[in-house]
């Protein structure tokens, strides 16, 4: 059997990580993500459990966790099953709606700040082009970025997570990098 | 320019792509009679008022709907939105 090794979104053996003084960045390798889409005219399903939330809305779950990304539509996580068929399962906990695998879609970062909610909502007003209120925490929205397309999941006042195409991982990144860096400079 | 999301607040006009006169949701029936004159003036008649003007807008980098968005071509005030498949119900009653 040959011996293969798993990659990142940004194509190391280990997820990528950076302490830059006020913030910290890095990649979760391990998010296993899908979509649910409910078929015309369906009803919200409660699959393993999860309270599927209306518009701007988290919820962390127990088993998996789930955003609102659209009418009759959500992002579906589970923590730590990247390697399992996650969309599978799903669609098993939801026979009736339409589910579409997204692990490999997309690149998963998180920034984290030791000193609470503030150098997170500077950074906000740096990186996206949004009203400040919307993204509180619980709140999930899709926007624009660094002329990407990415969604922002604000899970506590003091982290951010940020899902962008994984095809252009190394890009957004970069872009978070530059203005993570610029916090930790210039607050 | 901010346009007022139904569902999402005030979003940064960058977030969507414009598509153009409101009134193409208004497709006509095309085993009526007369469908061809008016599929002629669906496809390519537009009016272009110096004034208010209902319009479609796509949330791209969004919630991927369809709004319709009223403006006014003068000033650029954004007078309100809402999204086009409530319009759609609304308008085209089954």
């Amino acid at each position: 059997m040959p011996d293969l090794a798993p990659l990142s979104a940004l194509g190391a053996e280990t997820p990528g990580s950076i302490h830059t003084g006020r913030l910290v960045l890095r990649e979760i390798s391990d998010i296993a993500l899908a979509t649910l889409a409910l078929r015309n005219g369906g009803t919200a399903p409660m699959p393993f459990g999860l309270v599927l939330p209306g518009p701007l809305g988290w919820n962390p779950g127990n088993l998996a966790g789930a955003f609102w990304i659209a009418p009759g539509q959500w992002m579906i996580s589970a923590d730590g099953r990247a390697h399992t068929d996650f969309a599978c399962d799903l669609k098993s906990a939801a026979p009736d709606c339409a589910v579409t695998e997204q692990t490999d879609g997309w690149a998963v970062f998180e920034i984290v700040s030791p000193e609470g909610a503030a150098p997170i909502g500077n950074l906000l007003e740096r990186i996206v082009n949004l009203d400040p209120r919307i993204l509180n925490a619980g709140a999930a929205t899709r926007t624009h970025m660094a002329h990407m397309s990415v969604f922002l999941v604000r899970p506590a006042d003091d982290r951010l997570t940020i899902l962008g195409m994984r095809s252009a991982a190394a890009s957004l990144w970069h872009a978070l990098l530059e203005a993570v860096r610029g916090i930790s400079a210039h607050g | 320019m901010l346009i007022p999301h139904p569902l999402l607040g005030p979003r940064d006009a960058q977030e969507f792509t414009y598509l153009g006169d409101a009134r193409l949701l208004a497709r006509p029936d095309g085993m009526a009679e007369g469908a061809e004159a008016a599929f002629y003036d669906y496809v390519y008649l537009r009016n272009n008022p110096a004034g208010v003007h209902r319009e479609l807008w796509f949330h791209e980098h969004g919630d991927r709907s369809w709004l319709v968005v009223t403006r006014d071509t003068l000033t650029h005030d954004i007078l309100g939105a809402e999204l086009a498949t409530d319009v759609v119900r609304r308008e085209r009653p089954r």
